[in-house]
């Protein structure tokens, strides 16, 4: 595939040109979605409504890594989905704290009240992961996503979402240290060369 | 552990750091405990991340042209029949209206109107009342046909007077056998000049309705084939 002629036939309104762009990257965009929303039918739609938008606006694309250009506006996207929720709440899984806050933190995981379906969920490895992403701040979660999930060098995210490299690094050691955090709760889950160690102390 | 031991380890993971960097904190990593067991963790962590299955896109994202709204190439001379199309048909429904404004205006001017074109018939119309009974008396009283009628219709600038004088007239001669010697011609005549006379388009009103017609048949044409060619 000569992504290079594709991109510039996809500026000209060649459809087909884009088509295959979508076709191989599409998979990517999906698994983008799918792990900052942790819904397959809004990540499906965030997709859907991702190529449209990357489209019609192709023509702002300058080069560089298309992926990364993608995976911006995949994030778009479901910032878009997620603002639509917010504006429309549903009942959320996680609970309140006393002050009503909705809680964060992974040890209500280890309840024993949790009812049988969500045990059964949380069974799966890929189920406790997702969990621990839905947990984390936004900002946090697109950075993990792209560098971890989508294998994206540091440049490549920090020019995806258009922050400073500086900024990149700090919200990745930090989301890491959450998911580390968050994953002790399914220690019983992860294969024992993944089994974490208890208590990280960060000032 | 602070802030930016944390940011170091992980940079560390994904190679991001400097040489300098990378040795000084290998060398602490070898003189610290804690700090090494964090770095183990964050490793962890990531290949957990790492070997999260991809799903497969759960259908084609492929976009059609309805989705982007994509409309076929339209050849360069289309605007330019939109616009002729909309100008005839404009100027076609102005020069209509000019002409039932002109006719209006002629059958409100008392006599002498110049109402152009589309005036004549309702002022004809009009005389008619008054002159109706001048035709039918002399119809009922001295036999003369009908066809003088029109020479007096034709005088179409009558006097006010006339129309009362002939109104009397009419009263006078106004009997049942007047009645009946002066019906078929008043029914011809009435049927004649109640209806106003057909508004006749002029050349260039035809054109322009010719024009209008055609641009928009133009159209839809060259729609149709570049929307065949386009697919």
């Amino acid at each position: 595939m000569n992504e290079q002629a594709l991109i510039q036939d996809a500026q000209g309104g060649n459809l087909d040109a884009f088509n295959t762009l979508i076709l191989h990257y599409q998979d990517s965009v999906f698994n983008t979605a799918l792990r900052i929303l942790g819904d397959e039918d809004q990540a499906a739609d965030a997709s859907q409504e991702a190529f449209i938008s990357a489209f019609k606006s192709i023509s702002s694309f300058r080069g560089g890594s298309f992926k990364g250009w993608l995976m911006r506006t995949v994030t778009n996207a479901c910032y878009d989905e997620l603002r639509r929720q917010k504006r429309r709440p549903t009942t959320p899984l996680e609970p309140d704290t006393e002050d009503g806050e909705e809680m964060d933190s992974p040890r209500w995981l280890a309840d024993p009240n949790m009812t049988p379906d969500q045990k059964a969920e949380a069974d799966e490895v890929e189920h406790a992961i997702q969990h621990c992403l839905n947990n984390l701040p936004l900002e946090f979660k697109t950075v993990v996503v792209m560098a971890d999930i989508q294998g994206m060098d540091y440049t490549e995210v920090a020019a995806s979402i258009r922050v400073p490299l500086g900024t990149i690094k700090s919200r990745l050691a930090r989301a890491r240290l959450r998911l580390r955090e968050c994953l002790q709760g399914f220690a019983e889950l992860l294969p024992a060369s993944y089994r974490l160690e208890d208590g990280i102390n960060v000032s | 552990m602070n802030q930016r031991d944390l940011e170091l380890l992980s940079a560390y993971l994904d190679g991001q750091l400097k040489p300098s960097e990378s040795a000084h904190l290998e060398s602490r990593l070898n003189s610290d405990p804690q700090l090494a067991s964090v770095l183990t963790d964050l490793r962890a962590t990531r290949n957990l991340l790492r070997k999260l299955p991809a799903r497969k896109a759960p259908r084609n994202f492929t976009l059609t042209r309805k989705m982007v709204g994509q409309n076929p190439p339209l050849p360069r001379a289309y605007p330019w029949f939109r616009l002729a199309s909309a100008l005839a048909t404009l100027l076609l429904f102005f020069s209509f209206g000019v002409n039932t404004v002109g006719r209006q205006m002629a059958s409100q001017a008392p006599a002498f109107g110049m109402g152009g074109g589309g005036g004549a018939s309702e002022e004809s119309t009009e005389l008619f009342s008054a002159q109706e009974a001048p035709a039918a008396a002399p119809a009922a009283a001295t036999e003369v046909p009908a066809e003088t009628e029109a020479p007096i219709l034709e005088m179409a600038p009558m006097p006010t007077q006339m129309s009362t004088e002939a109104a009397d007239a009419a009263r006078i001669v106004d009997t049942p056998v007047a009645k009946n010697a002066g019906e078929t011609e008043n029914a011809v005549t009435a049927d004649q000049f109640q209806s106003p006379a057909p508004l006749v388009p002029s050349t260039w009103q035809i054109a322009l309705a010719a024009i209008a017609v055609g641009g928009m048949l133009f159209m839809v044409l060259v729609r149709q084939i570049s929307a065949r060619r386009w697919k």
